[in-house]
């Protein structure tokens, strides 16, 4: 029996229903109605929804994979955080994220083997290029072909595809980076399961992704929270939830927390002043090239972050070493 | 040959709950099969247009954008920019309900209610009695009750108290929301949903081509498991459980039956227990709405004018264009007045120029010009606008709305089968559930009829279909 499809409404988005990726059922309660706010690339109202049973918001119906060309824009900014376009901000969040991403890499050996999944413009690789060890080997995979051509001009290795259908060699990596992608994937198990089985035993996957029990979400769930990004955000996490996705895969949890980001606060209140139809100069105030609100939020979040409700989950999950893996593979 | 796979589940009615059930089931891969009696689907939810552009539902019709999400139809709705409702009485309009409040003969005689409440906790007896204690006598006396009691067709002493359903959430709730409205331009939905939370974000839209594009919309990759024309006249019960129908004469095994008929018919399709009987007591209210097409437009002081005076034969006149101008043409408008009645009474037989004719002069009042105003209308009908709430069955309702219909594999659903005041989003999202709970019960066990020894009377029972069947 095949699932039952719409056709797309004139100008609409080819759309298909989606399931809880959990427990494989649709059996939700609707918790936000929203737009694409931020590049209006449809005029589609879009709908997010939260499993009965496992408490997983998810995108319900979501836009099919035909769409991607559409909902991911030329201008769209992850294939574009360049200095010139970027500025203060550019400069600012190399350093924040450099320190974050040496406390993962810690106890790295000096030939780690490095793979980024969902690398975006290259950016987190090229971080770790410039202040990790110079004899890490990194690599990144995006099934775009913008990201693979914004890597290659920084020097990078990406490969385009997914880790579900490249061909990369097995329990190989010593870490894999999966930061603010995994919100953005229709298939998290399916994808978690390839990160896991290209870790050697023991490699770890350090995962960054927005988290839906934090006080941004609170205050704006209803509909303008950053962390929707509609309708690119299909599936969204919070630590329970994040949690059993990695345990389904047979990884072991390491650490599981909040860490701070601003960006959801800024692009919640730019979604809500957009939605309002507030002043243009007010609007652009609120987004990647403020520093003020940036730096405002920042602050803000700490605060948060410090009672574990940061805006955003960082898991570290850890591919369990041979002798206790449970997973034969 | 009857063929040996499991036969589909049977849904009786192709308005938004029978469709909206379909499709839960072929979402979990169990077959089904609906037959709609009409010639069309989306029953109450059928949007009319004539030829001068003039569009009509039953009432004024809307639903959430949280629920053209749902059904991917976000796109194709437009935003009801304002709704408000106002009630009319000595010749004077107030706002409902927060300028009624500023009434301080209302105040005072609900806040000695209240204050009486306290001390007398036993349950009220009956609609008059709960309206009168929440409200005070004078507002219950002089609004609240006589507009149940034309709406209902009965005296609210003979109505349940549960005919008052509270609305969730505080006064103070009602007003964020409503400023809510004011400020984003969208008649954000109050007192409308009960199975989701209301929201500053969730608001009143209407689809393009009319309500009916929803149920349109619901039955999209469902067109071969539909029959028009095919009214349910039999629903076989064997062993308490409900195993085929009957339809147009001819025979059809069904792993379940979920029935969307008003629940009032449905003891009388169920052949083989009469577990069902005392629903058959179940009264629905009976309604004309008159569509009075007019020249102009605002004719009303809002959208929705509430009637509580004897003098009127109308309890309600709705100006749906305030609030959708898209439902007439410029500079024309609707007028749609709501007057309650029996089938089959004197006033439901009147010709359509005779309601239209007294129903001109019973707004006159309101717009005394109407007359002169006048382009055309259209009557619509239905024997079962709302359920009745009588307290002589109020026991039997409870028992259907938690334990359902007490025949197994029979579940009757929708506002009408659930005899329930449900607005469309309530049913779908009720509905979802109920049909998602039945798919997770026949998955766990295949109907008893398939069972390896059937007891002797279910053998006979199933011979008796089996011999009916038509493959
Ligand atoms: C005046 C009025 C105004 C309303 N306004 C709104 C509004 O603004 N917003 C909103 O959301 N809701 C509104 N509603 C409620 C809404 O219309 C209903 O909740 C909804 O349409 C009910 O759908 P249903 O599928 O339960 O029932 P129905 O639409 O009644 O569908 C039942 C179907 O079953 C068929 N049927 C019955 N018996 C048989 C049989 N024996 N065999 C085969 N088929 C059969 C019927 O022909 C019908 O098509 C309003 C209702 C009324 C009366
Ligand atoms: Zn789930």
């Amino acid at each position: 029996m095949q699932a039952l499809r719409w056709a797309p409404t004139p100008d609409g988005l080819a759309m298909e229903p989606a399931r809880c990726c959990l427990c494989g059922l649709d059996d939700s309660d609707p918790v936000a109605v929203g737009e694409d706010f931020e590049y209006r690339t449809s005029p589609e109202v879009f709908r997010a929804v939260r499993c009965r049973r496992c408490d997983l918001v998810y995108l319900n119906p979501r836009p099919a994979p035909t769409e991607l060309s559409r909902i991911y824009p030329a201008d769209y900014h992850a294939y574009d955080f360049s200095p010139e376009s970027f500025g203060l901000v550019h400069a600012v969040r190399r350093r924040l994220e450099a320190r974050r991403m040496l406390a993962w890499c810690a106890g790295l050996p000096d030939d780690a083997r490095i793979l980024d999944v969902g690398c975006g413009d290259g950016f987190h690789l090229e971080v770790l290029k410039e202040f990790g060890r110079p004899g890490w080997r990194l690599e990144g995979i995006d099934p775009d072909p913008r990201a693979v051509e914004a890597g290659a001009r920084r020097g990078l290795t990406v490969h385009r595809g997914t880790v579900q259908t490249l061909d990369l060699p097995r329990s190989t990596y010593d870490l894999a980076l999966h930061i603010m992608t995994l919100e953005h994937v229709d298939d998290p198990i399916g994808v978690l399961e390839g990160i896991h089985d290209v870790l050697r035993p023991g490699g770890r996957c350090v995962i960054v992704t927005d988290n839906v029990e934090s006080p941004d979400f609170r205050l704006f769930g209803g509909r303008h929270w950053g962390g929707y990004h509609f309708p690119r955000h299909l599936h969204l996490f919070s630590k329970k939830t994040l949690g059993a996705a990695a345990a389904r895969v047979g990884f072991e949890v390491e650490s599981l927390r909040t860490i701070v980001s601003p960006v959801n606060w800024v692009y919640s209140i730019r979604n809500l002043l957009v939605d309002l139809q507030g002043p243009e100069w007010l609007v652009e105030r609120f987004s990647l090239r403020s520093p003020g609100a940036l730096a405002a939020f920042t602050v803000l979040d700490a605060v948060n972050a410090r009672v574990g409700r940061g805006a955003v989950l960082n898991a570290v999950l850890r591919r369990p070493p041979l002798h206790v893996s449970a997973k034969a593979n | 040959m009857r063929s040996h796979k499991t036969p589909p589940v049977a849904i009786v009615g192709g308005g938004i709950a029978g469709l909206t059930a379909a499709r839960a089931l072929r979402e979990r891969a169990i077959p089904v099969r609906i037959f709609e009696a009409g010639t069309e689907l989306a029953g109450l939810a059928r949007s009319f247009k004539d030829e001068q552009g003039f569009s009509f539902d039953f009432g004024a019709h809307f639903v959430t954008n949280r629920l053209a999400a749902a059904l991917d139809m976000g796109a194709v709705c437009r935003t009801v920019p304002r709704y408000g409702e106002v009630v009319r009485k000595g010749g004077r309009y107030s706002a409902y309900p927060l300028g009624l409040l500023a009434n301080p003969r209302h105040d005072l005689s609900a806040a000695s209610a209240r204050l009486r409440a306290l001390f007398d906790r036993t349950p009220p007896r009956d609609a008059a009695e709960a309206f009168r204690r929440e409200y005070g006598e004078a507002f219950a006396d002089e609004i609240a009750l006589p507009l149940v009691e034309a709406w209902a067709g009965a005296p609210a002493d003979r109505l349940a108290p549960s005919v008052l359903q509270k609305l969730p959430g505080s006064i103070l709730r009602t007003l964020l929301m409503r400023a809510a409205g004011r400020l984003t331009h969208r008649a954000v939905a109050i007192g409308y949903c009960r199975e989701q939370p209301e929201s500053p974000h969730v608001w009143h839209v209407y689809p393009e081509g009319g309500m009916g594009a929803l149920c349109a919309r619901l039955a999209e990759g469902l067109e071969e498991t539909v029959s028009l024309q095919s009214r349910v006249e039999k629903i076989y019960v064997v062993d308490g459980r409900a195993v085929g129908l009957r339809v147009n004469g001819k025979d059809f095994d069904a792993a379940a039956v979920i029935s969307t008929a008003p629940i009032h018919v449905l003891p009388k399709l169920v052949e083989g227990t009469d577990a069902l009987a005392p629903f058959a007591a179940f009264k629905f209210r009976a309604m004309t709405f008159c569509n009075l097409h007019l020249h102009g437009r605002g004719l009303l002081p809002d959208v929705v004018v509430w009637l509580p005076e004897r003098g009127f034969r109308t309890f309600r006149v709705t100006e749906a264009t305030q609030s959708m101008p898209w439902l007439a043409p410029e500079g024309k408008t609707t007028l749609t007045i709501d007057v309650g009645c029996h089938a089959g009474d004197a006033w439901w037989q009147l010709s359509e120029e005779a309601v239209i004719d007294r129903c001109l002069d019973d707004v006159r009042p309101l717009v005394p010009d109407v007359r002169e105003r006048l382009i055309g209308g259209r009557v619509l009908r239905t024997p079962i606008a709302y359920p009745v709430f009588l307290r002589e069955y109020e026991n039997a309702r409870r028992r259907l709305s938690e334990d359902g219909t007490g025949v197994a594999g029979l579940l009757s659903v929708g506002r009408n089968g659930e005899f329930d005041h449900l607005l469309m989003e309530d049913v779908y999202y009720r509905t979802l559930d109920r049909a998602r709970r039945l798919a997770d019960e026949l998955r766990r066990a295949p109907a008893p009829r398939n069972a390896p020894s059937p007891t002797p009377a279910r053998r006979r029972g199933k011979a008796a279909v089996a011999s009916r069947a038509v493959s």
